[in-house]
Order: structure tokens, then C-alpha cells, then sequence
């Protein structure tokens, strides 16, 4: 898996690509989310869209993403789900936590001023 | 084929359940949620049954039939999947858990998962993926 961070305005947005599958490599998912807040950024844009394969490890550091991000008082919204990472998301009813979008644009736009 | 519990091997797994499903004509478009499927059981495996501990080895087998592939994932602990996890990670408070998802996962994406026991009296659980 690798990890892209691009500043998009005042969001930072995080891309993930290739497999997101269970080992060390997730430590550094949650480090960079961590950072993200240690550096004042509290609008954070999660892109899943060239993400080849997930299972429940990746929904985990997505979901302590956000518990790491709601509690400085920030928030983090999913991009480009695929379809078989919006099934795991409806599977596990993530869906009714996460705002996701399928345009960019929009996506940085529902962060507001 | 067995497997050192260790997360390093996680992702050869997945290339193995993927050529698997592949060479029993699972459509392409479904061979990533059978190998989820089935990595969610093997990681469980390797935490529940053999507490990571790498010395310890999760069997996976399995059998092509006409209709349907079935995979058996063993370890070397016996354990009840309630009792492991304790809490029910799709509900209330617990949406927000950071873990416990996978077999939840599996029994959504699978036709079929039982958990059972080896003729040793290990943990065993059986995977059926129906073929079309």
C-alpha cells in the first residue's frame, strides 16, 4: 500500500493505493491521521480510488482516522469508495458514520470555510 | 497449505484464495470478496486460536465441487467467535470499535460460514462459495 498526502486549501486530502491488508504498514495509517491533527489540520479527505483490496484492518484505521479526528473536533470524509469498499462499509454500517463522495470538488466544498 | 501466524503472510493468502477461486471460474468481479472472506477467517485464525503467536500454524484446505468451493481455515486453539470478540461491532457504541469486524465481514460476503471443530478438537471453520 502506499500513502499520498496532498494539501487541497485548508484540507488535507490522503490517498491510499494498492492493498490495504493487516500488518505494520496500518501503524503508519494511524500516525499520519495523528499528524494530520498534531499540525492543526482538522478537514482531512480520505481517497480510497485506486485502493485494489481492503478488508476489515483498513475499515479499523479508517474508523480510528475519525475517532482521532471527531475528538480534536476535525473530521474526515471518504472519497472514491469502489464498489467493494462502499459493501464493507454497508456491511458494517460505517455507512451511517462517514459523509462519502464521488467528486472532489464537492467533497472540499462540504468542508466549508 | 499452513501458514505461520504472522501478518506477513496475509496478503501470499489472498494471491492463493484469488488463484483458487480462479481456476473454479469465480466471476472476476467476486474473487476479491471471496478472498477477503476468507483472509478475515484466516486472520482470525491466527489471533483467537493461535494468539499470534507465529509458531503456531493456521491450516487452510479446501475442496472444488460442481456447484460450490469449500474452504476449512484450522488452528491450533479452540475458541467460540461470541466469547472472542464480546461485543457486537455493527451496533450502538461498538460501531466505533477499531477491530472485530472480520467475521462479520465474511458471513456477509460468504453464502456460508460455520465455525466448528477438528477431529483433534482445534477450532475449524468451513467456508462455502457457491459457484454459478
Amino acid at each position: 500500500m502506499k500513502i499520498k498526502e496532498e494539501m487541497k486549501g485548508d484540507v488535507l486530502v490522503i490517498a491510499f493505493s494498492g492493498k490495504v491488508i493487516g500488518g505494520p504498514e496500518l501503524v503508519e495509517v494511524k500516525e499520519t491521521f495523528q499528524r494530520a491533527v498534531d499540525q492543526g489540520c482538522m478537514k482531512v479527505l480520505l481517497d480510497l480510488g485506486k485502493v485494489s483490496w481492503m478488508d476489515s484492518s483498513g475499515l479499523g484505521v479508517i474508523v480510528s482516522g475519525h475517532t482521532t479526528l471527531s475528538r480534536a473536533g476535525g473530521a474526515l470524509k471518504i472519497l472514491n469508495a469502489t464498489k467493494k469498499i462502499q459493501e464493507l462499509f454497508i456491511i458494517t454500517k460505517l455507512i451511517t458514520i462517514f459523509e462519502t463522495y464521488t467528486d472532489e470538488q464537492e467533497a472540499l466544498d462540504s468542508f466549508g470555510a | 497449505m499452513s501458514f505461520p501466524s504472522d501478518a506477513s503472510v496475509l496478503e501470499p493468502v489472498q494471491q492463493i484464495i484469488e488463484a483458487i477461486g480462479r481456476s473454479a471460474d469465480v466471476e472476476e468481479d467476486e474473487l476479491s470478496s471471496l478472498s477477503v472472506a476468507v483472509v478475515e477467517l484466516v486472520k482470525n485464525a491466527m489471533e483467537h486460536g493461535n494468539q499470534n503467536d507465529p509458531d503456531k500454524m493456521v491450516k487452510v484446505s479446501f475442496n472444488i465441487f460442481p456447484n460450490r468451493i469449500r474452504f476449512m481455515i484450522d488452528d491450533e486453539g479452540t475458541w467460540e467467535p461470541e466469547k472472542a470478540l464480546g461485543f457486537n461491532p455493527g451496533e450502538g457504541d461498538e460501531l466505533l470499535s477499531t477491530r472485530g469486524r472480520g467475521i462479520l465481514i465474511a458471513r456477509n460476503l460468504a453464502k456460508w460460514v460455520e465455525f466448528g471443530l477438528t477431529p483433534e478438537g482445534r477450532t475449524r471453520v468451513t467456508l462455502i462459495w457457491p459457484l454459478t
